[in-house]
């Protein structure tokens, strides 16, 4: 069990920054996924946590100890490889001991453990084997043995689930979630599918140009998105975002889509304009509300997914299965009032209470900034 | 009917292809059997009538052949443990590490591979002059390596390069010094190119005749290409039958060594890393 805390943290490579400002702290125990789209910086974070990238600036603490200066293997963390990394030379039951050969665990206690680990893992008929005679799901238990065996405080985990296929993929999730129940280890877990990261973490730190853009349980940033880039990166399908305004009345600020009243404003919005978002099962048919056109209806069995167009703009919406209709066929739909999100247009941030931390989408560094880690 | 004619046509140009390869071994190892006098009996026959051993029994016992070959073989040996040793770490370091001049040198080092060897000779032969080494064994290892090197960091570099850093970043995290991620990960992925270097090399050295004619003319530390030389073949007289049993003992080392590392090549190849 070990606490992580990023300060600061900025990993520049050449000209380009990767990570421009981390800080972060995840409690004991968590199972925290760090979630962005590729190239965001993720999976740098992660490495600078093994320690196998140095921060050019900030610091990573484990436990409170500043571990800048800790080599990779001194850190007592695990890590599972997306390529799972296994040495190709060595036998399944190898490949696990080796943790522990380098730690210089007797070699009884040794064969016990990997023992153990394989029976957990369902990998005892497999020991003798090499890796590159296993199957993908069978190469990733053993990576995941390896992690295990040495009972380490952090376990790091780079998206991996990526190379396996749908339904193994789904089975490994259950293990995996089942796993952290079992040991409680702190783990962190890198991923661009954000249907992991909602269903396996207890904490999602979505992330985008190397900054973290919302830190929260998975339902705080389903449900209270920070910015446009959590609002749209998070939900299948992704939430529509309109155009809006907010108008001043003798009773608060309400909003409209043109001439259309969608709900009240929340206390404190300046009047102007706003992108609402609305998630596709916050859209429902309705006598009255916002007048729309059927783009495309694709039904999809147990629901119809129906893509609008809207005085707003493109709008989605998610409708019972029965419904039927035609392109360019005419549409009245409402939009659930304690639902909707509101951002500002131009920093794109919530308008609103938010659960967590939120920064600005938009954060870039400043020459200063920039000097001061040349 | 037409695909049995086309198989035959193609087996038949097959052998012919090996024989003409193939006859030369051949009769190189028929003559060294043969006495002196059969050597040049007209009409030309490819069996010797009459066997004969005796000029292995002449070159090993009465030559300075065994010398000659204890010579190559230290030499080339000492060559390739050292071409080995340095072109593995260089070509580590060119691989993974970065630092100013990386790219520099690892072009530098082709560059210098494409300079005639005959232009170095001299100024090679001077230095090792001005050094002390002048007709050593140890002269001719280092020259063998300096011309050897740039190869082999290039082949070996390649290797390295298909290696996922992944691997050894596994290594460390699992409690490995850097040093022991090399040694545990990349050394038994890099095998199959450590052992084509070392066959690359052990040939070179074992064959290379130039360098050892100018910088070596000591009997004692002659290596077999040119003791062999100076020894049967003068400008009068060429000792045939004595040469062929001497080329025969030469080619054997190589041979034994290709017939037993061959494998391992093959086998080193078929090894997947990693799922990707």
């Amino acid at each position: 069990m070990a606490s992580i805390e990023l300060r600061g943290v900025r990993k520049r490579f050449g000209e380009t920054e990767i990570v421009r400002g981390v800080d972060l702290t995840i409690p004991s125990g968590a199972f925290v996924s760090l979630l962005g789209p590729s190239g965001c910086g993720k999976t740098t974070l992660l490495r600078m946590l093994a320690g196998l990238e140095r921060p050019t600036a900030g610091s990573v603490m484990i436990d409170g100890v500043p571990v800048d200066d800790v080599a990779p293997g001194a850190r007592d963390v695990a890590m599972v490889f997306q390529s799972y990394a296994l040495y190709p030379q060595m036998t399944v039951a190898q490949n696990i001991a080796y943790p522990l050969r380098k730690r210089g665990v007797p070699k009884a206690e040794r064969a016990a453990r990997v023992r153990d680990v394989a029976e957990m893992l369902r990998l005892d008929a497999l020991l003798d084997r090499k890796p590159r005679q296993l199957s993908g799901g069978q190469q990733q238990r053993v990576a995941l043995g390896r992690a295990l065996v040495r009972e380490p405080r952090i376990f790091l985990l780079d998206e991996p689930l990526s190379n396996l296929d749908a339904s193994l993929r789904g089975h490994m999730r259950a293990e995996l979630i089942e796993l952290h129940r079992r040991i409680g280890r702190t783990m962190v877990y890198v991923t661009h599918d954000q249907l992991e990261a909602m269903t396996m973490s207890t904490h999602i730190a979505v992330i985008d140009k190397g900054v973290i853009q919302q830190f929260g349980t998975p339902l705080d940033v389903y449900r209270q998105p920070a910015n446009r880039m959590v609002a749209q990166f998070i939900g299948t399908p992704a939430m529509s975002l309109l155009e809006a305004e907010i108008v001043a009345g003798p009773a608060g600020g309400s909003v409209r889509i043109g001439a259309t009243p969608i709900g009240s404003a929340p206390p404190g919005a300046a009047p102007g304009p706003v992108v609402l978002g609305v998630r596709p099962e916050d859209v429902e048919l309705a006598e009255t509300g916002l007048a729309a056109r059927v783009r495309l209806a694709e039904p999809i069995g147990h629901e119809t997914i129906v893509q609008l167009d809207s005085p707003g703009g493109a709008l989605t919406a998610r409708l019972p299965a029965e419904f039927r209709s035609a392109p360019g066929d005419p549409l009245t739909v409402r939009l659930r009032a304690a639902n909707i999100h509101l951002f500002d247009p131009a920093s794109g941030l919530r308008i609103g209470p938010t659960a967590a931390l939120a920064v600005p989408a938009t954060a870039q560094p400043t020459t200063k900034e920039a000097q001061d880690l040349g | 009917m037409r695909g049995t004619l086309a198989h035959l046509v193609r087996t038949l140009l097959c052998w012919a292809c090996i024989l003409l390869i193939v006859f030369p071994l051949l009769w190189m190892l028929l003559t060294s059997f043969k006495p002196e006098d059969e050597v040049f009996s007209v009409p030309v026959k490819l069996l010797p009538e009459e066997w004969t051993i005796e000029y292995y029994r002449i070159l090993i016992e009465e030559t300075a052949f065994p010398t000659y070959f204890l010579n190559s073989f230290v030499v080339s040996t000492a060559t390739t443990l050292l071409v080995v040793a340095v072109a593995t770490i260089g070509a580590y370091s060119i691989v993974r590490f970065s630092y100013r001049g990386r790219a520099f040198i690892a072009s530098g080092i082709l560059l210098s591979y494409l300079l005639p060897s005959v232009v170095l000779i001299i100024p090679l032969y001077m230095m090792m002059v001005e050094i002390g080494l002048a007709n050593s064994l140890a002269s001719l290892v280092l020259a063998y390596a300096s011309f050897a090197l740039p190869f082999a960091l290039w082949l070996l570099r390649s290797f390295m390069a298909a290696i996922p850093e992944d691997l050894e970043s596994a290594a460390m995290i699992d409690g490995a010094s850097r040093l022991e991620a090399f040694v545990d990960v990349v050394l038994p992925q890099a095998l199959p190119g450590i052992i084509s270097t070392m066959l690359f090399t052990f040939i070179l050295a074992w064959n290379e005749y130039l360098f050892a004619l100018v910088l070596v003319n000591a009997d004692a530390v002659r290596p077999l290409t040119t003791g062999v030389m100076t020894m049967l073949v003068s400008g009068f007289n060429i000792e045939w039958s004595l040469l062929m049993a001497a080329s025969v003992l030469m080619s054997l080392p190589l041979i034994v060594i290709l017939a037993f590392l061959q494998s391992y090549l093959v086998r080193g190849f078929g090894a997947g890393a990693v799922k990707g």
